[in-house]
């Protein structure tokens, strides 16, 4: 009886130790930073003032609206969204300082849509959220690297990369344009080293390309642009520049009266934007231009008509355009990944979520999204189409002709890609 | 030289400190004790010749805090030279840091006395500094047998001495603070050297830059580097306005102004392959000032001025301890034959390539840099000093001892990646002993968690703070902003390292948890963010 009893506190005695190490070891789950029983918070950094902003400042007012129908129909499970914006004027330093204070005074659960190669890369060096396991959804740049899950583990791309946008443009070119003299204005940095690597990929031979350093675009610049432009004898010249650089190139263009065929890439290619600064609407007609999105005049998609109706109610007066819909697309992709969570969501079991995921979630685009759990590649393609004489992209003849490929060497094909259904109000399942 | 100018937009760090107590007595002699209360002062020599001072409250409750102090030069500078000329060698003994009465005051509140020597040899000089100081805790433990705890810190190479002498003597020490310390001699010089090259081969190709004469000859061409760099950074000032390049500029720099370069890109450029901060005491490359700068100024002129600001700034060290550590090892220690300095930008060169003026800008000048250039000829070391210097103390990095690291994010003489190259370490260290407890656990069934032995406080740089007069003009006549600055620290946070040591030596706990991160709040400005990580010295090649 009494050697019973000591086998029995010897057996009790290692189970009680096995549990005091794995209470030592694993401590409980805490809840989540930024998840509290009633609210997620997501931060987000771009520039919302300065001259950089333009355009882009409507993005973080997008992404709310959706939010806000989000939350007014339930949030995710119980929990409303809520988006902190912080304004980090396009400057690296600041988008350092800004993030740390979305991260340590706010304590966001996770950072969304933060915009620009530059910033992304500074924040990555400084703040790092991979050291931290603070997931980076769908950053608002199309730099191909940031889709390395070695380098930046916790970060999500979405926008179609520039070696992509650039690899479908020279298709484009080798089945429209072939025998033309091709020119291109790009910018000097990572955004240009993708493009260039994109259109080496895709075989295109340039009479001339222009640079341009980041932060020296402008009128005067413009016109020495087109001087280059002109000596090269350009037929088609592409503008695989931010909208500032393609809105003072078409300016200016429209004053000296060159109008090539001119083919815009889609960073710069907001029409809504480019008209803001002046440029007339006619400059754009019969520009080429690319988006991984469906027309924004597009009332007949489904998704351009609910974002459009939400958009209208929540920022009336407001024109509906790219950045828009970009936004909102970007906050109801953000809403599934964090419904597919969990019922309480943690970061990890988001990023799990997307990588799970994250290729069957319903959103806009009409072109296949690339994540899996060895890739962190947003969509793939774009469909190319030709702006209107009131300066609105619309799909050539009417129907809209998408093309997928990769930052690779894979070769550009014409997508089969089928969208899928919005859910039920558009709302996450 | 405008040497008006060149002080006004720098915040020269003090390197002479407050005289506590002076007169040292025969070395290796006893203290001669004063006898008073309630704080009885002790002076003295170590063997070595090093003057102490000893502060001892009526109260001692047998702890005594040694202090290290940082680097000072260890030859006079003539006054004719600007910033740091009139600087006379002393090695006045300096028991807390800079003499700062709160932080004597906390201590002799606690019963804790202070300790420290002025060493017997300034300039770079852990390994007799530490042996100095192995002597000094013996006579302070004969002098006051009460004694049972040893804590100590130090400042810049004070720091690499206290790690020093933790790692030697862990049995000597209860607990130690480093504070903004020096990595090792071999990346400290080589983040010197790379500025002081760049800053000689673009812009004034005179300055010699190491490989000194020895003697007195040697002295002699680091002063007039001095005065050479010096002014170099006065024109670099005005050129970082006007784009003109200086008239002492090389053929290679020439060529690089010929082609349209904007001077500010080249600087900005020269401190990034170095790793200096673009962050300094009146520049945060975020603030511009309003009108048609608010957003063109801190993307592209703004991290230049930082530049120029620490640059300046680590200059004279970088001359002074180059020409000092050559006299030590016989021969030229800096190198860069191998170093590719494009690898050392390849982030930066995406982070800031506004600043730097785009892809194409940025590959000439690194295409100028290249060794391939002859013109910017790379400098050659002498292995047998470079051996000689790799023989000078180096520390390991192991913790022994419960440990407080404190460092300004944006300090331009020991940046803040030498702590967390620490950091990194302990965290090694750290997992092999927790591996080592989980083995243990496997025979024993009893399972201890090991004691974190590092605190890391962060001293962090403002959200934004540069100031701009009316006109538009940066102002650089305020304090240098918290942060920045080489051990730029408040009272309140040496004080909250004084208390911190104070406990953990009585405890053997560093402190943690809320009271750990209210201190922290209450002392200002620093953080324990355990997400923060400081580039490493570019000398690791990681970055």
């Amino acid at each position: 009886m009494k050697a019973m009893n000591r086998r029995k506190l010897i057996t009790v005695s290692a189970v009680l130790a096995a549990v005091s190490l794995a209470v030592t070891a694993v401590p409980a789950q805490a809840a989540e930073v930024g998840v509290s029983s009633t609210e997620i918070k997501l931060g987000m950094t771009l520039p919302m003032t300065g001259t950089a902003s333009l355009g882009y400042n409507k993005i973080p007012g997008a992404a709310k609206a959706y939010f806000d129908y989000l939350n007014a129909n339930g949030g995710i499970n119980g929990r409303s969204v809520k988006l902190i914006v912080k304004d980090d004027r396009y400057v690296p330093t600041e988008a350092v300082a800004k993030t740390n204070e979305l991260i340590l005074k706010d304590k966001v659960m996770a950072l969304l849509a933060p915009l620009g190669t530059a910033n992304n890369k500074a924040v990555a060096a400084s703040v790092n959220p991979a050291r931290r396991g603070i997931p980076v959804l769908f950053v608002n740049t199309g730099f191909s690297g940031f889709a390395d899950t070695k380098k930046y583990p916790t970060t999500y791309a979405v926008l179609p990369s520039y070696i992509m946008e650039a690899k479908i443009m020279g298709q484009y070119i080798k089945d429209n344009f072939a025998g033309k003299k091709i020119g291109l204005l790009y910018q000097d940095d990572d955004f240009g080293v993708d493009a260039l690597a994109g259109f080496k990929t895709a075989g295109v031979n340039f009479a001339v390309k222009v640079a341009y350093a980041s932060g020296s675009q402008g009128a005067a610049a413009a016109a020495g642009w087109i001087t280059k432009f002109k000596a090269a004898e350009a037929d088609v010249v592409i503008l695989f520049g931010v909208s500032s650089a393609t809105s003072a190139m078409l300016g200016v263009a429209a004053q000296l009266k060159y109008a090539p065929q001119w083919m815009l890439g889609s960073v710069g290619g907001d029409a809504t934007t480019i008209k803001l600064t002046g440029v007339p609407a006619g400059v754009l007609y019969n520009a080429i231009g690319f988006s991984p999105v469906p027309a924004t005049t597009d009332m007949k998609d489904e998704y351009i008509k609910l974002f459009s109706d939400i958009y209208a109610k929540a920022v009336p007066g407001s024109a509906f355009d790219l950045n828009v819909l970009l936004g909102m697309n970007t906050a109801f992709m953000t809403a599934q990944a964090l419904k597919a969570a969990g019922q309480n969501p943690t970061r990890k079991s988001l990023m799990a979520a997307i990588d799970s995921k994250g290729a069957t979630f319903a959103n806009s685009a009409l072109v296949p999204l690339g994540y899996s759990s060895s890739s962190h590649v947003g969509l793939t393609g774009y469909w190319v189409g030709k702006y209107s004489p009131t300066g609105d992209l619309a799909p050539i003849g009417g129907t809209y002709a998408t093309y997928t490929t990769d930052s690779g060497a894979g070769a550009v094909v014409k997508s089969t890609y089928v969208r899928p259904a919005m859910p039920a109000k558009g709302l996450p399942n | 030289m405008k040497k008006v100018r060149i002080l006004s937009l720098l915040s020269v760090t003090a390197l002479v400190t407050t005289v506590l107590v002076s007169v040292p007595v025969a070395a290796n002699a006893a203290p001669a004790c004063d006898g008073k209360s309630p704080i009885q002062s002790c002076v003295g020599a170590t063997s070595d010749g090093a003057p102490y001072a000893m502060q001892v409250p009526a109260n001692f409750n047998g702890t005594v805090a040694l202090y290290s102090h940082g680097y000072r030069y260890n030859v006079d500078i003539p006054s004719a030279i600007p910033l740091i000329g009139g600087y006379k060698v002393t090695n006045t003994p300096e028991p807390v840091p800079g003499g700062n009465a709160d932080v004597a005051k906390y201590l002799f509140s606690q019963g804790v006395a202070i300790l420290g020597s002025g060493f017997a040899r300034q300039g770079w000089n852990p390994d007799s500094a530490i042996k100095t100081n192995v002597e000094l805790i013996d006579t302070f433990k004969k002098q006051f047998p009460k004694t049972t705890k040893v804590i100590a810190w130090g400042s810049s190479l004070g720091g690499v001495i206290t790690q020093g002498l933790a790692e030697k003597y862990p049995n000597l020490v209860s607990a130690v603070a480093p504070m903004c310390m020096a990595d090792n001699v071999e990346p400290e010089l080589t983040m010197a050297g790379d500025f002081l090259w760049g800053i000689k081969v673009l812009f004034d190709p005179t300055i010699k830059a190491g490989n000194y004469s020895a003697g007195a000859a040697g002295v002699a061409e680091s002063y007039a580097d001095l005065g050479k760099v010096f002014t170099v950074m006065g024109k670099l000032q005005g050129g970082i306005s006007t784009g003109a390049w200086p008239d002492t500029s090389s053929a290679t720099g020439k060529s690089l102004a010929a082609a349209g370069i904007p001077v500010r890109s080249a600087l900005l450029l020269l401190g990034l392959m170095s790793g200096l901060p673009t962050q300094s005491a009146h520049f945060d490359s975020i603030s511009g000032p309003e009108g048609a700068l608010k957003l063109s100024f801190p993307l592209a002129v703004s991290p230049a001025l930082a530049i120029l600001e620490n640059g300046t700034n680590a200059a004279a060290l970088a001359i002074l301890a180059t020409q000092d550590v050559e006299m030590q090892a016989g021969g030229a220690i800096f190198d860069n034959t191998k170093t590719d300095y494009a690898a050392r930008v390849e982030s930066e060169s995406v982070i800031f390539n506004a600043a730097l003026s785009g892809n194409t800008v940025i590959n000439a000048m690194l295409g100028a840099l290249s060794a391939a250039n002859p013109g910017a000829p790379r400098a050659v070391a002498n292995p047998a000093a470079v051996a000689k210097m790799r023989a000078l103390h180096t520390n390991t990095g192991k913790i022994n001892v419960p440990t407080i690291l404190m460092v300004g994010m944006a300090d331009p003489i020991t940046p803040a990646g030498a702590s967390q190259r620490l950091v990194d370490l302990y965290a090694a260290q750290y997992a092999a002993q927790k591996a080592a407890a989980l083995k243990e656990y496997q025979t024993t069934r009893s399972y201890k968690t090991p004691t974190s032995n590092l605190l890391m406080l962060w001293n962090r740089t403002p959200a934004s703070y540069t100031k701009f007069a009316d006109t538009g003009a940066p102002i650089t006549s305020t304090p240098a902003a918290q942060g920045t600055n080489h051990c730029n620290f408040s009272s309140a946070q040496l004080v909250l390292v004084a208390k911190s040591l104070v406990q953990a030596s009585s405890t053997g706990k560093l402190p943690s948890g809320g009271a750990l991160l209210t201190a922290v709040r209450k002392a200002g400005n620093l953080s324990t963010d355990k997400g923060i990580s400081a580039p490493l010295l570019k000398y690791y090649g990681n970055n």
